[in-house]
């Protein structure tokens, strides 16, 4: 039963929102490798999103692109969401490995990823006024994506489903505290080193004379 | 390493300074460099509408220096009035400033008597009635009179209850309508411009500004929800800015408010009942960040002192802060930013006024106490003629004016949105669309994308349908064939079970 390669477990595991990932958690299955190329794939999907829609719905101004809010909004975003999530599950004992998380976690976003390259590729062929098609694709591969995520908690704790709500409340929250301390900690390391180089310059100063 | 990196820094150097020698002179000899704002609100450097040709003074005119003039005004048979505020005349002049028509020092009342004026601060020619109108400031009345300085009426402070006697009345500028209604801006009122009738009474006030709905007006009017009548009546009141000048053009009246902290209302199109055009839309006039100032260290914001409307419907708008004339097509479209806060020829120290005649520019200075002419460039001829086309709807014969407009300014970002419209009328889908883009005009680009996919479809339909039934029929034969071969593997595995098990 359920003999299935890698790449057939992403596929059913996507296609399947109640059971997918019980069935994948029954037979230990379930690759990092795919999972790091889903975000990849998460990654430059947006800004194929960013960069390359069509004229007619959206023009990106060309003189400035930042490479930084792309980054953040697919890796750093889904680190904080395992992190976050891994932190809080391990205290409601939960059973998901660090690992597992991250695996379930990417597979769950498939169809998010997918309707990002799709509505890329429908925004050079529609008009505005057919843009409604564009909105459905999105929503339904977003809608998706909610409810493979959900499973995919749930599942790889072995939750149950008040419980798995509490839980994704409690990663949101947990993700919230950290990229606050990751500003803070950043914004702390950029004054260290004005002050470390200021110390430098005025030391380069004195040794001239 | 290091000696590398000096002489990196001194070859940047030397290339900025040659870049900058290089700007200067193609800009040919104004105290400032061009520019204009692209569609996303960052200014790039453009070509100049206009040059500044000459400054004329009143010793120049022959009639000794003006004394901080305030207002100048170009009438009907093309001659130029200008209330010298100081020196309390109204000196008019002709139309290449070279000879005085004549100089106005007091006028004859009715009854013979001569009166002179105090301060006048704003003077208006009818074309109708070819009446001189004249805000006597000091004097705190408004003067009718005909060209050869003879009183035919007189306006003052009006007896209603309208108008609170308490109030000064100090008139700024005038002007009038064709029905030959008068229009007075006054000092300290807030409430609009004083609107009498063609006999002088009192009709009440016009197009006043709103209040614009900052975070403490909204707290201070939820407060008083509050309040008693009583504590609320003592409460500081909370008034728009005035009119800072006008400017009427046919039906319409056109105002500007100079206030640094006011950001609504600086400029209005006012119909006949006082309603501002422009309110709904979405326009910012002048600067669209302002501007830094490193030697005063704070932010210069825009202070729009007078507005005029050329013959062609061009609104030209004076910023005092910045000394310089943001002329805006009928539509509000930005077209040409001239002028600077300089010494030199071009730039003013206290830009008091504006007049245009044709397609030039006069600008009034108080503090320098002349009369600044810009002439229009061939680029701004370009200019002009293809926004005039545009606006008036001829897309097509406005192509080659545009083009001529991009050939000279590759930076000028209403050609493409004009070239894209031309080529989109044509029929040229291709070409709107790169136009389009160019010019980031989404709602352009939207259609020529609807007319050129429906030519592609209709061009290679048959290609289209044949490669669909093709993808079809193989995607449904593929997926037979993998059942089947499925199912054979199926067969073997079983029957290789079966044979293990014997």
């Amino acid at each position: 039963m359920m003999d299935l390669t890698q790449k057939q477990w992403v596929k059913y595991a996507v296609t399947h929102p109640f059971e997918g990932f019980e069935d994948m958690r029954w037979k230990k299955s379930g690759s990092v490798k795919i999972a790091m190329c889903i975000i990849v794939l998460l990654f430059f999907g947006q800004i194929a999103c960013g960069r390359l829609y069509g004229a007619q719905f959206f023009i990106s101004n060309d003189k400035t692109f930042n490479i930084i809010p792309y980054i953040v909004r697919s890796f750093v975003l889904f680190g904080a969401w395992v992190i976050g999530n891994w932190a809080v599950c391990t205290l409601l004992d939960g059973e998901g490995t660090l690992k597992n998380i991250c695996i379930y976690s990417a597979y769950a976003l498939i169809p998010y990823v997918v309707q990002l390259y799709i509505n890329v590729g429908l925004s050079h062929i529609l008009i505005r006024d057919e843009y409604i098609f564009m909105q459905l694709a999105e929503i339904i591969g977003t809608g998706w994506t909610v409810l493979l995520m959900f499973s995919a908690v749930k599942s790889v704790h072995q939750y149950s489903l008040g419980k798995t709500v509490f839980a994704v409340v409690l990663t949101i929250a947990a993700m919230l505290i950290m990229l606050f301390l990751l500003v803070l900690f950043m914004s702390l390391i950029q004054q260290v080193y004005i002050f470390i180089s200021t110390i430098y310059t005025e030391l380069s100063y004195r040794a001239r004379v | 390493m290091k000696s590398k990196l000096k002489r990196c820094i001194t070859a940047t150097a030397a290339f900025a300074a040659l870049a900058s020698l290089g700007a200067v002179s193609a800009a040919a000899g104004e105290p400032y460099d061009s520019y204009n704002y692209d569609r996303w609100g960052e200014a790039v450097p453009s070509q100049a509408g206009f040059t500044a040709e000459c400054s004329v003074s009143g010793y120049d005119l022959g009639v000794g220096a003006f004394d901080s003039p305030s207002d100048i005004f170009c009438d009907h048979e093309h001659i130029f009035y200008i209330a010298d505020t100081g020196n309390n005349r109204i000196v008019a002049v002709n139309s290449d400033f070279e000879s005085v028509v004549k100089v106005y020092d007091s006028f004859t009342m009715p009854d013979g008597s001569e009166t002179p004026m105090n301060k006048p601060m704003g003077v208006y020619v009818s074309a109708e009635n070819d009446l001189m109108y004249i805000a006597d400031s000091d004097n705190a009345r408004v003067l009718i009179s005909d060209k050869d300085g003879n009183v035919q009426g007189m306006i003052t402070k009006p007896d209603s209850e309208v108008y609170d006697r308490k109030r000064t009345f100090l008139p700024q500028r005038v002007i009038a309508d064709k029905a030959g209604n008068v229009y007075v801006v006054l000092s300290n009122i807030t409430t609009g411009a004083a609107m009498f009738a063609p006999d002088g009474s009192f009709m009440g006030f016009y197009g006043a500004n709103r209040v614009e709905p900052t975070a403490k007006i909204v707290s201070n009017y939820i407060r008083s929800i509050f309040m008693s009548d009583e504590k609320k009546a003592n409460r500081k009141r909370t008034v728009p800015t005035g009119i800072t000048s006008f400017d009427i053009d046919g039906d319409f009246i056109f105002t500007c408010t100079s206030s640094s902290t006011q950001t609504t209302d600086t400029v209005k199109k006012l119909n006949a009942a006082g309603k501002n055009i422009f309110a709904d839309l979405e326009l910012s006039f002048g600067d669209y960040k302002p501007v830094y100032d490193t030697s005063q260290n704070k932010v210069l914001s825009p202070a729009i002192v007078d507005i005029d409307v050329a013959e062609d419907g061009c609104i030209n708008c004076l910023d005092l802060t910045t000394g310089r004339v943001f002329q805006y097509d009928e539509d509000c479209n930005l077209l040409f930013i001239t002028g600077a806060a300089a010494k030199q020829t071009g730039g003013f120290d206290h830009a008091a006024a504006i007049e245009s005649l044709d397609n030039d520019l006069y600008v009034l200075d108080s503090s320098k106490d002349t009369v600044t002419i810009f002439r229009e460039t061939s680029f701004g001829k370009a200019v002009h003629k293809a926004a005039a086309l545009y606006n008036a709807g001829y897309y097509e014969e406005a192509l080659e004016p545009w083009q001529d407009v991009l050939k000279r300014d590759g930076n000028y970002y209403r050609a493409y949105v004009g070239i894209a419209s031309a080529l989109l009328r044509k029929g040229d889908y291709k070409g709107a669309m790169k136009y389009a883009k160019l010019s980031d005009a989404g709602d352009i680009y939207n259609k020529a994308f609807e007319g050129y996919r429906r030519e592609f479809l209709r061009e290679h339909f048959t290609a289209i349908a044949a490669g669909l039934v093709i993808l079809i029929a193989g995607s449904v034969t593929y997926g037979k064939f993998r059942k089947k071969r499925r199912a054979s593997t199926a067969a073997d595995n079983i029957s290789e079970k079966e044979e293990k098990q014997a």
